[in-house]
């Protein structure tokens, strides 16, 4: 215990000492908080419209003005042809195309069914299918108007605002995040990419250099047991990713304004479990390596593939069984899991015990993994 | 009078695959002496050293250091030795204090014990004026001499030097031996590799190893008389050569 706290004090004298460690702890979970949590968004705000009105009437003039005025579709252009609207798609000036038919208001008039045509830019998958969502819902709108208006579909229009179906209104209420803020969705899962990056990279770089400056051959003929030099190395990276969620929630608090319903100490008691698995990881990886180019390239693949598995952008239940069976092992998941749980939904220990315990078995094995890997000799 | 050894080697082998880099070392060193390993580059010097340091585990054969089996409990032996590579390594970002402090720590001293001799240490060695001095701020020949005695602050029984004097100029390099002999006057037993041929005249005994064997063993005047040479320098072109023309 006693050698321990020598070699901690020499980790922590050595991180003082180093300006650019220092620089990094407080400037990463600034610049990642205040960077990824409003940049990394799905919302769409802008639609770019490419609109053929070959129908010129006061009907199509009066849906496009619905659509421009619903604050998401702005008119790019009105292209007098569909080759040259698809041009516009393909040039990524526009990204939706709506073709108005020549026959769109008598249509209305009642003599035949109008059909819009619409053509959508589908690269972004998730984009378009807003886009697309937002489109319906306008015109759906509109015929709504029309139908009021022309009292072909008579009876109380509140009755019939947000439903396809007449006489049945549905009006969701979305809990846990009324406002559907996306901000709200991401930022807890950003703190877990950043106390992820911090956890492997500066952990494993530590031993890695001593690897390369050779000082750690000087350790291995000493009588410093595995754990103690496994502990020296794990400890003040753990305390390092505390401070920096701490300091990356209260950015959180300040800058977003963020809602914390759950309760604080299980937040951090996950966080800290998840650190161990991480360091343990790390450190694993660092055994491996011999130098700190060999160990950047292997934990930023494993950083990249536990955080796109994660969950963060997309949820790992419509993921392939074995991506969810890859999660198994991943401690990101689980932490990102919680993390939107606790933070959000408020959830207690009861609700998050079995991703939490998963989170336990992980770490205690990742520390193992790093304790056996670790050789004092060549 | 029978003196007491302090290292036994016997029939030493060490392979890696099938490159055989031990072939049956067998010798012994006795307390208090300085033990001088020399070699070619390659030679297998610095693998064997490795094995009696407990950083490396031998193929076959016995090894003792210090009484202690160095194929089943090499981590008893680190207790009892100190060591020196040829890779200087102290930290750079700890002052000489903190150095000494840390390695005084790892081998279960307490402060109470460390600060006053590491006073001590400083003052022996003029140092007190570079005590809070970051290492990298230090010149090489400091940084070596401050390595040697960061290696025997903790009296070990065997302090192993792998070519520490080597890329120093040569006044320091007459000081270092100086702290050799000083320490070798403590009971310390010396165990020093080295490329310069001269420094072999200041060890008791030397080994000459050439392609994982040892070719000669015993004290240099001795072997000068052996082979009828003038220097060891001589006695080192002489039999330790690789033997390129029956390759």
């Amino acid at each position: 215990m006693k050698k321990l706290i020598f070699l901690l004090s020499k980790e922590f004298r050595q991180i003082r000492r180093n300006p650019f460690m220092i620089r990094a702890i407080i400037a990463v979970p600034v610049l990642q908080m205040l960077i990824l949590v409003p940049a990394v968004t799905f919302e769409v705000k802008r639609i770019d419209l490419a609109v053929i009105d070959n129908d010129r009437s006061q009907a199509s003039r009066e849906l496009v003005a619905k659509l421009t005025g619903s604050s998401f579709f702005v008119v790019a252009a009105t292209p007098a042809t569909v080759t040259e609207a698809e041009s516009m798609l393909f040039s990524g000036d526009a990204d939706i195309a709506l073709v108005i038919p020549p026959d769109f208001s008598e249509g209305l008039a009642g003599v035949t069914r109008p059909r819009l045509q619409v053509l959508v830019d589908a690269v972004n998958a998730t984009s378009a299918q807003l886009s697309w969502s937002y489109l319906t819902s306008v015109v759906r709108d509109f015929n709504r108007d029309v139908i009021v208006s022309t009292g072909m579909m008579p009876g109380n229009t509140t009755a019939l605002s947000g439903g396809s179906v007449p006489g049945i209104s549905v009006s969701p209420r979305y809990w846990y995040n009324p406002t559907l803020n996306y901000k709200y969705y991401m930022l807890p899962g950003v703190l877990v990419i950043l106390i992820t990056a911090i956890g492997l990279m500066m952990s494993g770089l530590n031993l890695v250099r001593e690897k390369e400056s050779g000082t750690i051959e000087q350790i291995n003929v000493t009588p410093v047991m595995k754990w103690q030099l496994i502990a020296s190395k794990i400890i003040p990276f753990f305390i390092i990713g505390l401070l920096d969620l701490a300091l990356g929630l209260s950015i959180g608090w300040l800058a977003f304004n963020i809602p914390f319903e759950g309760s604080l100490l299980l937040f951090f008691a996950c966080a800290a479990i998840f650190l161990v698995a991480v360091l343990g990881l790390a450190l694993f990886f660092s055994t491996m390596a011999s130098t700190q180019q060999q160990f950047l390239f292997v934990a930023f693949f494993f950083v990249m593939i536990f955080i796109l598995m994660s969950g963060i952008f997309t949820p790992t239940e419509s993921m392939p069984l074995w991506a969810q069976q890859f999660n198994w092992v991943n401690p990101v998941a689980y932490l990102m899991r919680i993390n939107r749980m606790v933070m959000l939904k408020g959830s207690g220990f009861s609700d998050i015990m079995r991703d939490m315990g998963m989170l336990t078995v992980l770490a205690f094995s990742y520390l193992t993994l790093a304790i056996r890997a670790y050789r004092k000799r060549a | 009078m029978e003196r007491e050894k302090v290292i036994e080697v016997k029939d030493l082998v060490k392979r890696f695959g099938a490159f055989t880099a031990n072939n049956r070392l067998t010798f012994d060193v006795y307390r208090g002496e300085i033990f001088g390993f020399l070699g070619a580059n390659g030679a297998g010097k610095t693998t064997a050293m490795r094995i009696l340091c407990g950083l490396s585990r031998p193929t076959s054969g016995r090894v003792l250091v210090a009484g202690i089996d160095a194929s089943r409990r090499p981590e008893e032996i680190k207790k009892r030795i100190g060591y020196m590579s040829q890779r200087f390594s102290l930290y750079e970002d700890l002052t000489v204090r903190e150095n000494i402090e840390l390695y005084g720590g790892i081998y279960g001293m307490s402060m109470k014990e460390i600060v006053p001799r590491r006073e001590a240490l400083l003052e022996r060695l003029s140092f007190t004026s570079y005590g809070d001095m970051l290492i990298r701020a230090l010149p090489l020949g400091l940084k070596q001499k401050l390595a040697f005695a960061v290696a025997v602050f903790h009296d070990p029984e065997i302090v192993f030097l792998d070519e520490p004097t080597s890329g120093v100029d040569p006044v320091t390099r007459r000081q270092f031996w100086e702290m050799i002999y000083e320490t070798a006057s403590r009971g310390i037993t010396v165990f020093v590799t080295t490329h310069y041929m001269d420094e072999a005249n200041y060890c008791d005994r030397i080994t000459i190893m050439s392609e994982g064997r040892i070719v000669a063993l015993d004290s240099p005047s001795a072997l000068l008389r052996q082979y009828g040479t003038a220097s060891v320098e001589d006695l080192f072109v002489k039999i330790a050569r690789p033997q390129k023309n029956t390759v």
